[in-house]
């Protein structure tokens, strides 16, 4: 048997596309499952075991993260040298923090306040849910986009650039609703933020 | 995760919160945005035209405790100093100060672009020191 692939995409045999058929994809990955089974290697030798334990945990690694449409597109940003967790500022539009920061500031008054300003929040959250949505409907047409242009051509670049600053601005707009719902929740007390 | 007890202090009790006046052409504005964590920094320097000296520092930071003690810490050190002495300040400084653990780290680099970024915004503003800014833009 060859030696599996650690790229996800030629390990479940499925093209380097950001749109993925989800029934597809598991498919391949109960199919990969059985094939790699520990079970199937107990008499085998022990260099195929280990192979068979490393293809496991490829397996089990490239199916979380392909079967995520965000965590899809962070693999393929990072494997076309667009890492998401490596910027700096200087990769981020400056327009995006102005407006991250204007939303923290407005969430953090409408937070100090007392229980009257639960509907402010409420709708503060519901302001946010549909930010996210926006983006999540951009990224799919960029997805496309992507999918669509030739591999390392000048418009697949620019497809990632923007990719990744819609990532970046749904990054932000996560934490916005997460605060949102603890305050709402106030399950967590500021002192426990995870520092 | 045990956190030292200068990050502890900065984060209950955060130096020099709140923000200048954007448009004072005395006032440096730096705005830095770390978007795998959801940080996002802005940090004011107000400098004395006459002496170059930075007189007051100002900061807000949405993250976390490491990012606020970081840019909290920043702008105590940045009081009283020139502008020139500012664009010193190091990341791993405030690493040293504050003891933060290795994967905290870029939040003192998020605290060091600020000041760079501050300070190249005021020295956009009063138009010396043009080729310094390139320079020191992050």
């Amino acid at each position: 048997m060859p030696s599996p692939s650690k790229d996800y995409f030629e390990f479940f045999g499925l093209q380097r596309r950001l749109v993925v058929d989800a029934e597809v994809l598991q498919r391949r990955f109960y199919e990969l499952s059985r094939q790699w089974h520990p079970d199937r290697f107990g008499r085998r030798p022990v260099e195929e075991q280990n192979e068979a334990l490393e293809a496991t945990s490829v397996l089990n690694d490239g199916y979380r993260t392909l079967r995520d449409p965000m965590k899809r597109a962070m693999y393929v940003l990072a494997q076309e040298g667009f890492p998401i967790g490596e910027q700096r500022s200087k990769n981020v539009p400056p327009e995006l923090l102005e407006e991250v920061f204007e939303l923290n500031m407005m969430l953090e008054e409408i937070r100090s306040g007392d229980e009257s300003q639960r509907h402010e929040l409420e709708s503060a959250g519901k302001h946010f849910l549909e930010m996210r949505a926006e983006i999540d409907g951009h990224l799919e047409g960029l997805f496309q986009r992507y999918d669509a242009a030739a591999p390392e051509s000048e418009s697949a670049k620019q497809a990632l650039q923007e990719i990744r600053n819609a990532l970046n601005k749904r990054r932000y707009i996560e934490n916005l609703v997460r605060d949102v719902d603890r305050a709402l929740n106030a399950e967590l007390k500021p002192e426990q933020r995870e520092l | 995760m045990a956190y030292s007890d200068k990050v502890l202090d900065h984060y209950n009790h955060p130096r020099n919160v709140g923000s200048m006046d954007k448009s004072d052409p005395n006032v440096g504005t730096g705005m830095v945005g770390a978007p795998e964590c959801g940080d996002v920094m802005k940090l004011q320097v107000k400098v004395n035209p006459e002496t170059g000296v930075i007189e007051d520092a100002k900061f807000k930071t949405f993250g976390c405790g490491s990012a606020i003690a970081s840019s909290s810490l920043a702008t105590e050190w940045l009081r009283g100093k020139t502008v020139d002495e500012a664009l010193q300040i190091k990341n791993t400084d405030i690493v040293n100060e504050l003891s933060l653990p290795p994967v905290k780290i870029h939040c003192s680099v998020l605290a060091e672009d600020a000041i760079k970024a501050a300070i190249s915004d005021y020295k956009g503003k009063t138009g010396a020191g043009k080729t310094a800014e390139t320079a020191a833009a992050v």
